[in-house]
């Protein structure tokens, strides 16, 4: 399948001054196929962040390209299409909420593309739902909380017809339970056939994603599906990364009861795999 | 002991109270247009029946709108001190300027006159009536429908090249972070004074020490700002807005007949207001 975002060797510096640059990413390069739900990790300064900037053309590459759709982000006449087709939802709720009620808030990318009124509303009554904000459309966003805010910069972006979605360490600023709704969101949306990326440092949600990209000072140091990535705990905490915690648990039980399996990364599985034992015990 | 924190309360500018009334419902321009006029003739009255008219028409406002009065008082009382300083100063030292009627004290350049008392009680009714009405405009209508008449209003300017739009969006923006940053301060003042800064300690009149006490939350608090400013304008970026770029718009305003008839009482009032020779 044709990718819906193509990195070829992708190399970027931030100047300082006129002398010193800091390079930040070094020749990157991968492909992400229309429908996938990727995670991007690496701890902090590894360049994870300035990467996501570059989907959508926020930021462009000094050498390398980023083709969205074929299209060269380089190319200022590509940026709308661009923005259209690849989504950002940032990390700070309150820093991206531009309106004063979260229903016209959702429509601000609408009338920036122009979209006809009437099209508008049923875009707008769309994405609310999908996110579970309708009863809110008429409430000023700072009643709302942290998790709420973020789904409505959510729908804002969801009104906006993506074909992906990148979530800029979406969850971060959360606490669990409107982390936990956002993943939900997230969630919900891949199954509906969105491509969505998320730049994350917690690991339970990276093990989300059916592929992960482990970044470290600025190149790709591993690309594989979470329970690949997960084995290699060694590598990952010299990455100054964790497995999730779930991993963590089985691993300490695996300490105890050899048989029981260290590659577990999800909590259902988990869960089961519990179940398995206590029954075997039993018996 | 709690409430020299809460600024987010006393602040009523960008607080839509959505009650659903008949005045929330009016076309937003008319409201608009119909507070400049009434402002105007507001500041043009000079008696007392004139702004205690006008005093009434901000309470009943508040009545009808239904919105609690209080909202309108806890704009007013953060006003008290200035309203004081100011009737102060035009009491001692601008009754030279306002000498006719009758002298009540004439002692060196301090002459107070019953023209001056007069410029005193009805500046500080008209400041009140002022911030009255402002609160009711503001908490009946949300920002995103002032800015947009705002921007229909000034619509004609464009023909000039005048940046209509980026003006209206820079209203909302600074409107809509009001309260964001006003929840941000509280918690920078909690910060400081969990730490042994003194806030509100110094008596109202001690203006030095006070002034100093609020260094250190005006200096983080515009690095804050823009820091929130940049993260905007990626996100504005990124829902594709281009500056001087055509939108589209998704509030419409219908101006119905309901909307004229209070524009022509409006204008009705305003006009007696500025015209009509009050008695006292």
């Amino acid at each position: 399948m044709e990718p819906i975002i193509r990195l070829e060797n992708v190399s970027f510096s931030y100047k300082i001054n006129e002398k010193t640059k800091v390079s930040v990413l070094k020749n990157i390069s991968f492909s992400i196929i229309p429908g996938e739900y990727v995670a991007i990790i690496g701890h902090n300064g590894s360049g994870k962040s300035t990467l996501s900037k570059h989907l959508n053309g926020i930021l462009t590459p000094d050498n390398g390209d980023v083709w969205v759709h074929g299209n060269n982000t380089k190319d200022t006449n590509n940026k709308r299409s661009i923005r259209q087709t690849v989504g950002t939802v940032f990390q700070h709720p309150d820093n991206q909420i531009v309106a004063t009620i979260v229903e016209e808030d959702v429509a601000f990318g609408l009338e920036n593309i122009e979209v006809p009124r009437e099209e508008m509303k049923k875009r707008v009554d769309e994405a609310l739902n999908v996110v579970k904000m309708s009863q809110f459309r008429h409430r000023p966003p700072h009643h709302l909380s942290g998790g709420q805010k973020q789904r409505v910069a959510i729908a804002g972006v969801l009104a906006m017809h993506p074909d992906c979605i990148v979530f800029d360490e979406a969850t971060s600023m959360l606490d669990s339970f409107g982390r936990k709704e956002v993943l939900q969101v997230m969630r919900k949306m891949n199954n509906m056939g969105m491509t969505i990326i998320t730049v994350t440092h917690h690991m339970s949600e990276a093990a989300e994603a059916d592929r992960i990209i482990v970044i470290e000072d600025g190149q790709i140091v591993m690309d594989a599906p979470p329970r690949e990535i997960f084995k290699h705990k060694q590598e990952l905490k010299n990455l100054q990364l964790e497995v999730p915690s779930v991993s963590q648990m089985a691993e300490g039980i695996h300490q105890q009861f050899p048989d029981f399996s260290t590659e577990l990364i999800q909590e259902d599985e988990f869960i089961d795999e519990v179940m398995k034992f206590s029954k075997v015990e039993v018996i | 002991m709690s409430s020299e924190f809460e600024i987010s309360r006393s602040i009523t500018i960008g607080q839509y109270v959505p009650t659903d009334s008949y005045i929330h419902r009016l076309d937003p321009r008319v409201k608009l247009l119909l507070f400049v006029v009434i402002v105007v003739a507001i500041a043009f009255n000079t008696s007392y029946i004139g702004n205690a008219i006008g005093l009434f028409l901000s309470l009943y406002l508040f009545w009808a709108s239904k919105i609690p009065i209080s909202y309108g008082l806890s704009g007013v009382k953060p006003a008290i001190p200035f309203i004081i300083i100011l009737a102060l100063l035009q009491l001692l030292f601008q009754g030279q300027l306002f000498s006719g009627g009758k002298v009540y004290v004439d002692y060196g350049f301090i002459l107070i006159t019953s023209e001056s008392i007069r410029l005193v009680v009805v500046s500080a009714v008209r400041f009140i009536e002022i911030i009255f009405l402002s609160s009711v405009l503001t908490l009946s209508t949300s920002t995103t429908q002032l800015t947009h008449s705002i921007q229909s209003l000034l619509s004609p300017l464009k023909k000039i090249n005048f940046p209509v739009h980026e003006i209206s969006l820079i209203t909302t923006i600074s409107i809509r972070f009001v309260p964001t940053f006003a929840i941000e301060m509280e918690k920078m003042m909690k910060a400081q004074a969990s730490r042994g800064a003194d806030f509100g300690t110094g008596g109202w009149w001690r203006i030095i020490q006070r002034t100093k006490e609020t260094f250190p939350i005006i200096i983080p608090l515009f690095n804050i700002a823009l820091s929130r400013a940049e993260d905007l304008i990626l996100a504005m970026e990124s829902r594709c807005y281009t500056p001087g770029g055509n939108r589209s718009s998704y509030s419409v305003y219908k101006t119905l007949a309901k909307d004229y008839l209070v524009l022509l009482v409006g204008l009705l009032f305003a006009y007696l207001l500025i015209f009509y020779p009050f008695p006292f």
